[in-house]
């Protein structure tokens, strides 16, 4: 035997994953090329720049280190604002989701305040909460709590009560209700919330930058498209998708880990043939 | 209270249970004056029509709800909050679909505070007792219904409780499944020497494991009969109808259940 079962299977799975993600980059590829071609042909130059001088930008931007203070101070911002947001959501979830009395009496004021268009507020904030990371911090936060909370209240809200009562009769305690019942069982709505909130995240701390900022990802955007620079503005925005999808691996791999118990989470997407 | 009958593992006496009407409506009486005992060691089965509150008297001996009247004792002790002591069986498996198997049936000894080598040790007593072995790292979904099944009573096993009380724990399995359920149950409970309190709507069931049969009517319930089943161990439950004596004693508890079923038909 030439080749051992062993590599031809690994080289068969290299493979596939390598066809798998074409497959998934390929729209993209596209896409990309179809902007190349159709800038300065259909679509004048200036409108909407072009992958090729997008590139040279977020090139030029990275090595010259324009844009690390806009890049450090955002990502500060998107961190907290998530982290806050995402531990906030969870624990009054949590809270109003375990005692129904809580929830009678605080659920119409969370519902009334999830109506208000948070972005509204944004010159608000800066108001309460000044010109720095602070303001845009609480306007994402505020929005990443919202949507963490009401995932997590409406799990722990749908645990079954025969399942409690099973846990009572083989020996749990109010603690341990919490932690072995409840906590699991809000875990998967936990992490659609979680993963729900990333863009909104993006969006609090961008709309926070755009109002009114000393600098950052949103300003600089802003700038350059109050300038007449789309390269920039495009550049800008490639930076912030790089963000969205670095969070949004993270929050994948969270859930891999915290819910391997789910069926879906083995079912991969079937191949074709 | 020290209403102490010595014997009895469980033991109902009065029991009266209604529940409130929709929209405050007069409350529908469910139980109606029900007494009866559960002996040490001794498998006693519920039956009756659907709806007449067998599950209910379950409930009442985990202290899960408390009875409008009337007092549940276990062991001698009134049943007031909910009873930690005792096994239970319920309808669904009811696993929690994020610990794996073993985890599943350790869990009434986690929740006890059990070291996790002795908890490991007796969670894989209890899953060879119910033939389990092999499917530990297995998580609820990756399981077939009857072995789910066999989780849950594994998981109740481990704790050794005296008195298990069981809710048509083999309702919604396939009939074969069933048979074998039933005999590796009247197998395990004879090493155990537990009492069984035993809810089912299935006659052949209810006679071919029980020491005795309560028939209850239809709702509001009352104690049609109490048949003692006296076949001997261990039986077949692959062949019951070739089980000398088993004809008589289904037409005994048949013949009670019948009358109800008349009623209804009438009505």
């Amino acid at each position: 035997m030439a080749l051992s079962p062993v590599k031809f299977s690994s080289m068969r799975h290299i493979w596939a994953s390598l066809r798998r993600a074409l497959v998934l980059a390929s729209p993209g590829i596209v896409l990309l090329c179809f902007w190349q071609f159709a800038s300065g042909r259909l679509v004048r130059e200036a409108y909407v720049s072009k992958p090729t001088e997008i590139l040279k930008r977020l090139f030029e931007l990275f090595y010259t280190g324009e844009i690390w203070p806009s890049l450090k101070v955002t990502g500060q911002e998107l961190v907290l604002s998530y982290v806050i947001g995402v531990v906030m959501g969870l624990l009054l979830g949590y809270a109003l989701g375990r005692s129904p009395r809580l929830a009678s009496v605080f659920e119409p004021y969370v519902m009334a305040f999830y109506g208000i268009p948070k972005i509204a507020l944004a010159p608000l904030f800066v108001i309460w909460f000044g010109i720095g990371i602070w303001s845009k911090v609480m306007l994402a936060g505020t929005m990443v709590f919202f949507l963490v909370f009401y995932n997590v209240y409406a799990g722990v809200r749908s645990v079954d009560r025969e399942i409690v009562n099973l846990a009572l009769v083989l020996g749990a305690n109010e603690r341990q209700l919490g932690r072995q019942i409840y906590l699991p069982a809000a875990a998967p709505f936990l992490l659609l919330g979680m993963r729900m909130a990333i863009p909104y995240a993006v969006i609090g701390v961008i709309v926070g930058e755009f109002t009114s900022s000393v600098v950052g990802l949103g300003l600089f955007i802003n700038y350059a498209s109050s300038t007449y620079d789309p390269a920039s503005v495009f550049a800008g925005i490639f930076i912030l998708l790089a963000f969205v999808m670095v969070m949004n691996a993270l929050a994948s791999r969270l859930e891999r880990r915290l819910l391997r118990w789910q069926p879906s989470m083995h079912s991969v997407p079937s191949e074709p043939n | 209270m020290t209403e102490t009958g010595t014997t009895n593992s469980l033991s109902f006496k009065g029991i009266q249970q209604s529940f409130p009407g929709p929209n405050g409506e007069a409350p529908t009486p469910v139980i109606n004056d029900i007494g009866f005992e559960v002996q040490q060691g001794k498998f006693v089965s519920v039956i009756g029509p659907s709806g007449c509150g067998k599950s209910t008297l379950l409930q009442m001996a985990a202290g899960l709800l408390k009875p409008t009247g009337g007092k549940v004792f276990h062991n001698g002790h009134q049943v007031t909050s909910v009873n930690r002591t005792i096994g239970f069986v319920p309808q669904q498996a009811q696993l929690l679909p994020w610990k794996t198997m073993i985890e599943n049936v350790e869990f009434p000894l986690l929740l006890r505070g059990v070291s996790a080598a002795e908890r490991r040790a007796k969670a894989q007593q209890a899953i060879d007792k119910v033939d389990l072995s092999g499917f530990e790292a297995h998580y609820p979904y990756q399981l077939s219904g009857g072995m789910q099944k066999r989780t849950s009573i594994a998981r109740m096993l481990v704790y050794k409780p005296d008195t298990i009380l069981m809710d048509e724990p083999f309702g919604a399995l396939d009939a074969q499944t069933r048979m074998v359920m039933q005999h590796d149950l009247q197998t395990m409970l004879a090493t155990e020497g537990a009492s069984v309190l035993f809810v089912t709507h299935d006659i052949t069931e209810a006679v071919m494991l029980s020491d005795s049969v309560v028939v209850l009517s239809r709702r509001p319930a009352r104690i049609l009969a109490e048949i003692p089943i006296d076949l001997p161990r261990p039986r077949d439950m692959f062949e019951p109808h070739a089980t000398p004596g088993f004809a008589e004693a289904y037409d005994r508890v048949w013949s009670v259940f019948r009358s109800e079923l008349k009623i209804k038909r009438a009505a």
